[in-house]
């Protein structure tokens, strides 16, 4: 409602999918924050276990990778690095004295302080060519340095691993979820984009689930029944007007008459009558507004048009002008009585009102369920034909006395009974207002 | 010396006896403006303003119409109409009222009102249309019907002109009394057909236009201000000058 609020002027925000997707990694993230630190922390806890998997990381690379032993350098960080098969010595190195003590050949780890730091000796068993073989492994160092890859390999095997496929999980099931809870949302924005004000009845479908776009839509149904409820009033409101002004226009109408006769007299009941059309218009309209038709029946327009032509006659007569009918085969049609007759007296009275000239205005019904009125007065400019069903619309202000209803009743009307009002170019000038209607049945 | 001036101003042409009216209205302005002009038109009324009070009326009066507005203190006036038509009283009753939709007038009529007139109104309109409903079958037919210059004594099957009685056929004086009764209105071809094929068998389908067309000639050789004039399609309509011509 409030156009200055960014939000419904401006481009909307970003959509649900996007600002979960964030979220979740946001989510991924910090979990994964976590898990490193928790792997940091332990490990920093408990050196030995450290010491443990660094030798187990090294033997399982010496066992994928057998010819790369002879060069292993050992881990980076490493002051001095010793690996030997204890079944068969490849490497020797003379500054220490190994027992290859083939029955102490289980799997064991020692660490132990030196002066530069530590020593972390042990035996690892592996699978080389299908064959069990056992490895010994020594190595000295300082600091965090050498435990790196371990750590990293920790990292990788406890945090990243399970992290990355938990998370494309999560971004799927975010894409279906989000677009299946949203799908009663996008139908309920498709019903919201045809409401209608001539349809007030209509409501959104409520969905079963998820309750929070149900509570929403019911919102909404509500909402729109106490519009429903305003427009009704307003119509209601306009018909109550139109209806209790006519009682005091009736009363000056009378009281004018009365008047000893003057210029000023007439002056007065031309305007007293041209409200009361008015009034009796914004009446017509209201009711046109609210006219379904249901009780529709077989109308022949021939006689409606003659009963027009009979109460508008004597007026146009008044004024020099003369009405002619003409029927033109059957001319049965579906429809309200009074209200095409309405529609029939409106596109006379508007001939009557728009032009001027001897010319007669011909009324034709048929053949068919439709009918014609048609003048001899200038025509309606191309420009103008798309306004001059609009409700007080006048082409010339200056010039005309109506308040500009009388085409936008008679459109109403025929649309309420399914039929087509159009405006043609008469052969020979002038305009011609042509309708159609339903054939009964 | 009032009811003197009133008798020397004399009911149209056309009423005979004084007829008696009842007015069930509520708004009181209204009816006081109604039937001060219809008074004027030479009609007796009577003002209620209630259902109650028209009940109360019509056993103490026998009234030759009805007037009856529909939003009434009391009720609605259709409610008055039927039971009245229940009742078997078939004193015809004219609505005024200001309901105007599309399907009040039907309402109204389906109620057993016998005319049907929307506020606002003027008093020639209603003065007519009583008229036209008190001229029904059962009352009695104006004897004398005069328009701009023209004056028809029925009685008599005679048109003067200017006070010169003019010739003219059965069925031309046939015709111009049946235009002298709806003055200002059309009337519709088959109601003019048909009242002249019940005076005479041979009436070919043009005769309708031939005898039109030679009482207009009839009445401009007399120099009336009347006009026939010719709604195509639809029917004839006599008019008479504005009375200020006179």
């Amino acid at each position: 409602m409030n156009s200055a609020q960014p939000a419904a002027a401006g481009k909307p925000g970003p959509s649900l999918f996007r600002q979960i997707a964030v979220r979740l990694a946001i989510l991924t993230l910090a979990f994964a924050v976590l898990s490193i630190a928790i792997v940091v922390i332990t490990y920093s806890r408990q050196p030995e276990s450290l010491a443990q998997e660094l030798l187990s990381l090294e033997a399982s690379r010496i066992a994928a990778d057998p010819a790369s032993a002879e060069v292993h350098a050992g881990p980076p960080g490493s002051s001095h690095w010793q690996v030997r098969y204890v079944d068969q010595a490849f490497a020797y190195d003379a500054g220490h004295d190994l027992s290859p003590d083939r029955a102490a050949l289980i799997d064991w780890t020692q660490s132990e302080r030196t002066a530069g730091g530590y020593r972390i000796t042990g035996v690892r068993t592996i699978e080389q060519d299908g064959r069990q073989r056992w490895l010994f492994l020594q190595f000295e160092g300082d600091g965090l340095r050498p435990y790196l890859p371990v750590i990293l390999n920790e990292i990788l095997q406890h945090a990243v691993l399970p992290l990355v496929p938990l998370s494309v999980l999560m971004l799927v099931f975010n894409i279906l979820a989000v677009r299946r809870f949203l799908n009663p949302l996008r139908r309920a924005e498709r019903e919201v984009d045809q409401l209608d004000p001539e349809n007030m009845a209509a409501r959104l479908s409520e969905p079963f689930a998820p309750r929070e776009v149900h509570t929403l839509v019911c919102a909404f149904n509500r909402a729109l029944g106490r519009l429903e409820d305003a427009v009704a009033t307003l119509r209601t409101f306009t018909a109550n007007a139109a209806h209790e002004l006519r009682t005091p226009l009736a009363i000056m109408q009378l009281g004018i008459d009365r008047l000893p006769e003057s210029r000023d007299r007439d002056e007065l009941s031309r305007d007293n009558l041209y409200m009361t059309r008015l009034v009796g218009q914004m009446l017509d309209l209201a009711q046109a507004d609210a006219l379904m038709i249901d009780d529709a029946h077989r109308i022949d327009l021939s006689e409606t048009a003659r009963a027009v032509v009979t109460a508008l006659a004597p007026m146009a007569f008044e004024q020099d002008r003369e009405l002619r009918f003409e029927q033109v085969g059957e001319a049965f049609a579906l429809g309200h009585g009074e209200a095409i007759y309405r529609v029939f007296r409106n596109l006379v009275d508007n001939a009557l009102v728009h032009t001027t000239g001897a010319n007669p205005i011909e009324i034709v019904a048929g053949p068919g369920p439709q009918f014609h009125v048609r003048d001899h007065g200038p025509g309606i400019p191309e420009a103008e034909r798309e306004h001059i069903f609009e409700r007080f619309w006048r082409g010339d202000r200056r010039s005309s006395n109506g308040a500009g209803l009388g085409l936008g009743i008679a459109k109403r009307i025929v649309e309420a009974h399914n039929g087509t009002i159009a405006v043609e170019d008469a052969p020979g000038g002038g305009t011609l207002f042509r309708v159609r209607l339903q054939p009964p049945a | 010396m009032t009811d003197f001036n009133r008798d020397a101003l004399g009911p149209p042409a056309g009423l005979v006896a004084t007829m008696r009216l009842l007015l069930v209205e509520d708004n009181a302005r209204l009816a006081a403006l109604v039937s001060d002009g219809l008074e004027q038109q030479g009609f007796a009324i009577d003002r209620y303003e209630s259902i109650d009070g028209a009940e109360h009326a019509q056993t103490i009066a026998q009234y030759d119409l009805l007037l009856v507005d529909l939003g009434l203190p009391d009720g609605d006036g259709l409610d008055l109409i039927r039971a009245m038509r229940r009742r078997g009283n078939s004193t015809p009753i004219l609505v005024l009222t200001a309901r105007g939709g599309l399907d009040d007038r039907v309402a109204g009529l389906d109620a057993g009102a016998d005319d049907y007139l929307v506020k606002p109104f003027q008093i020639p309109e209603l003065a007519a249309r009583c008229r036209a409903l008190l001229r029904r079958p059962g009352n009695a037919l104006d004897s004398v019907l005069t328009a701009g210059n023209i004056v028809l004594v029925t009685a008599e099957r005679t048109i003067r002109v200017n006070g010169q009685a003019i010739e003219a056929t059965p069925r031309e004086v046939a015709l111009l009394e049946l235009l002298l009764r709806r003055s200002g209105h059309v009337v519709a071809k088959p109601a003019l057909e048909n009242a002249l094929y019940s005076m005479e068998a041979e009436v070919t389908p043009n005769a309708l236009e031939a005898i039109v067309s030679r009482l207009r000639k009839r009445l401009a050789a007399a120099a009336s201000n009347v006009q026939i004039k010719t709604v195509h399609g639809v029917g004839y309509a006599l008019f008479a000058p504005p009375a200020a011509d006179e």
